[in-house]
């Protein structure tokens, strides 16, 4: 048999651009930008900056460590949603490229991916309906 | 430059910036809502005036963007290692010339510099003419959209300015938010 997966229906909220200061991880970061606005739920509409290092996971679980200063941020998407706990979680995905502009891409790992001169990110509110 | 692959979660390093760390790290202003605009880019115009004119004409001065794929008759970009005069943390390069190339995606914001003028920060990955893929910094006044332009989805916030700021902690200017009110204080 198979699976037509789930579908969450809602519209969007607000719109909130954040600058992320240097050494502040970028997925912790929006996860605090979320609380610091009161998103429960959010995707990443756009963001740019750059990176001390990059860590992006791997297919196998393994750590990429792209290493800066700096590494750029040409891509992220990702979405932030609330865990059972009461917590929030971004998970991220992106591109990067280093100092010589070659490109890596995955998951970035939260807590290993400092800022390192600013990041701009641009979060737009998911509020899902009742269920 | 040097990419690893570990068994173990790296431990980020602690950057020392030329200035003190500021005590605001994540600065954030929100807008009720959005509008948001599908512009096609005009051929033979650079990437910034390409994509600051129409949207100055509609009244926007703060807008995020996804740049969707497209050609480039040239194409400029930056990387951000060391600066040399260990002044700064990181500084951009020289501009690579990536010749005739292709955008495969990008994202941009347009704000304000400190004279009051538009002004596009653009990363991208894109493939130069060698046939390499490669990313970085977008030289937006250096870009030419080729024939056949180009595409941009963006998402205007109302309400809010994005300010090129000097950052007294890395000593690199900076888009900051402000709300829009503030201007009037």
């Amino acid at each position: 048999m198979s699976s037509l997966g789930s579908v969450e229906s809602g519209r969007m909220g607000r719109v909130a651009y954040a600058r992320i200061a240097p050494n502040e991880d970028l997925v912790l970061g929006v996860e605090k930008l979320c609380l610091a606005q009161g998103f429960r739920h959010a995707f990443v509409r756009g963001g740019l900056g750059s990176l001390v290092d990059a860590c992006l996971m791997t297919a196998d679980d393994r750590f990429l460590q792209v290493s800066g200063p700096a590494v750029e941020v040409v891509s992220v998407a990702g979405e932030v949603r609330p865990t059972a706990d009461g917590c929030l979680r971004a998970a991220l995905t992106g591109v990067v490229s280093d100092t010589d502009g070659r490109v890596h891409g995955g998951p970035f790992v939260p807590g290993s991916n400092p800022v390192c001169i600013t990041f701009e990110v641009t979060l737009e509110e998911w509020l899902p309906d009742a269920a | 430059m040097t990419t690893l692959i570990v068994p173990r979660m790296p431990r980020p390093r602690c950057l020392v910036h030329p200035g003190l760390a500021g005590v605001v790290r994540i600065r954030s202003c929100v807008a009720a809502a959005s509008r948001h605009f599908r512009l096609h880019l005009e051929p033979g115009r650079n990437l910034q005036d390409a994509i600051v004119q129409p949207l100055s004409e509609l009244g926007v001065t703060c807008a995020c963007m996804t740049v969707l794929g497209g050609a480039f008759s040239s194409m400029s970009f930056c990387v951000a290692p060391p600066d040399p005069t260990g002044e700064r943390a990181a500084a951009y390069s020289s501009p690579i010339d990536a010749g005739r190339a292709l955008l495969i995606f990008g994202n941009a914001t347009m704000g304000t510099d400190t004279h009051g003028r538009l002004m596009l920060h653009c990363h991208g990955v894109l493939r130069n003419q060698a046939g390499q893929t490669r990313g970085g910094h977008i030289v937006a006044h250096g870009s030419i959209v080729a024939s056949g332009g180009v595409t941009v989805l963006a998402t205007v916030l109302d309400g809010v300015e994005l300010r090129i700021t000097p950052d007294d902690e890395t000593r690199m200017p900076v888009f900051l938010p402000f709300l829009s009110e503030s201007l009037h204080v």
